[in-house]
């Protein structure tokens, strides 16, 4: 004779099946909220390498990318090109604005002798709209 | 020669023909699911047992929200990455909102309604024309604390009526020194409140 019927045995398999579930699904909401609120696909990023002044390996980046926040010469601005998946952290150091609002930019790490021409794809000399994942709010230090 | 009808409830030897339940005494939650499923087993068992019929709705619900919940955090996952951000925004907003609204239900059910719920179980009328009578069990054991409560409530399926009765008590009166369940013990323990809440019927 068993102590738990099928039906209470099965109802218990699902339920801890669940509860495994349900605190990766809490986190995975909360981070797409977060993306809600950055109007951002990725509004946290960790920095791997060192680049502009004051930064470091494992600070954590708060970043936003709202259409009516534009982006001025001197931001620092989370991009990613072609070819390589990691976002680079550097700042905006020249801006043009084509007649139909279209806008290139360059960047710069701080640390760097040269600006980051070297890193975008061969032929592309800048940064197009598409490339910037967002623009940094904020930051918190050697947390990443 | 076995006698038919209800004379043959509960007079088999409570849990004869099983070996005999064994637990670490001081893990709480192993404590308790021995003392709950003992508990649930008696009012639903058919052979040695009251036979009531367990009633699923409860838990089931909580299941739903939860299932429908997790949908709805899979649907998010899915859209996004098939239309990435910012295509999936309208979708997202929709999933993350009913997400959160469902975490809200899923607190406020199991807080208020689930609550110490381990049995909800309908006593059917032998003859099948009167309505259930409704036997709920709760019961809890806080953590570090060896104060079991056993909290068992009856209702009258055809007054409406319902009488409640529990037992606090610590869980070394039905445990020995290796963690081995007194069955016959609690046995007792759980069938003295289910007469005692029968008896008061027949009183009125």
């Amino acid at each position: 004779m068993k102590l738990i019927s099928n039906q209470l045995q099965l109802r218990k398999t699902y339920s801890r099946f669940l509860n495994l579930l349900l605190p990766m699904t809490s986190a995975v909401m909360t981070w797409k909220v977060l993306m809600l609120i950055s109007s951002c696909g990725t509004p946290i990023v960790v920095i791997v390498s060192g680049g502009l002044i004051h930064l470091n390996r494992g600070d954590v980046f708060f970043i936003s990318n709202y259409t009516d926040d534009s982006i001025n010469v001197g931001d620092t601005v989370v991009f990613k090109v072609e070819g390589r998946d990691i976002p680079i952290v550097h700042r905006v150091i020249k801006l043009h604005e084509t007649s139909d609002g279209e806008v290139k930019l360059l960047t710069k790490g701080d640390e760097n002798l040269v600006d980051d021409r070297g890193l975008y794809p061969p032929g592309q000399d800048w940064l197009r709209g598409e490339d910037i994942v967002g623009k940094v709010q904020g930051y918190i230090q050697y947390v990443g | 020669i076995m006698a038919d009808g209800d004379k043959k409830k509960g007079n088999l030897p409570f849990g004869a023909d099983e070996k005999p339940i064994k637990v670490d005494k001081w893990d709480g939650s192993a404590v308790k699911n021995a003392l709950d499923d003992v508990a649930k087993k008696i009012l639903t068992d058919k052979d040695c047992g009251y036979g009531y019929v367990e009633n699923f709705v409860l838990m089931d619900m909580r299941l739903l929200i939860c299932t429908v919940s997790v949908a709805f955090a899979l649907a998010a996952l899915v859209y996004d990455y098939l239309r990435p951000f910012p295509d999936s925004r309208p979708v997202l907003i929709l999933c993350v909102v009913s997400y959160f609204i469902l975490m809200g239900v899923l607190t406020v059910y199991t807080t208020f309604k689930e609550k110490n719920v381990i049995l909800v179980a309908h006593q059917k009328d032998q003859a099948g024309v009167d309505p259930d009578n409704i036997w709920t069990v709760s019961s809890s054991l806080r953590r570090f604390d060896d104060m079991y409560t056993l909290h068992i409530s009856y209702e009258d399926g055809q007054s409406n009526q319902s009488r409640e009765a529990s037992v606090v008590k610590s869980v070394a009166s039905w445990f020995d020194e290796e963690g081995t369940l007194l069955m016959d013990l609690f046995t007792q323990e759980v069938k003295n409140i289910h007469s005692s809440l029968l008896a008061e019927k027949k009183e009125k």
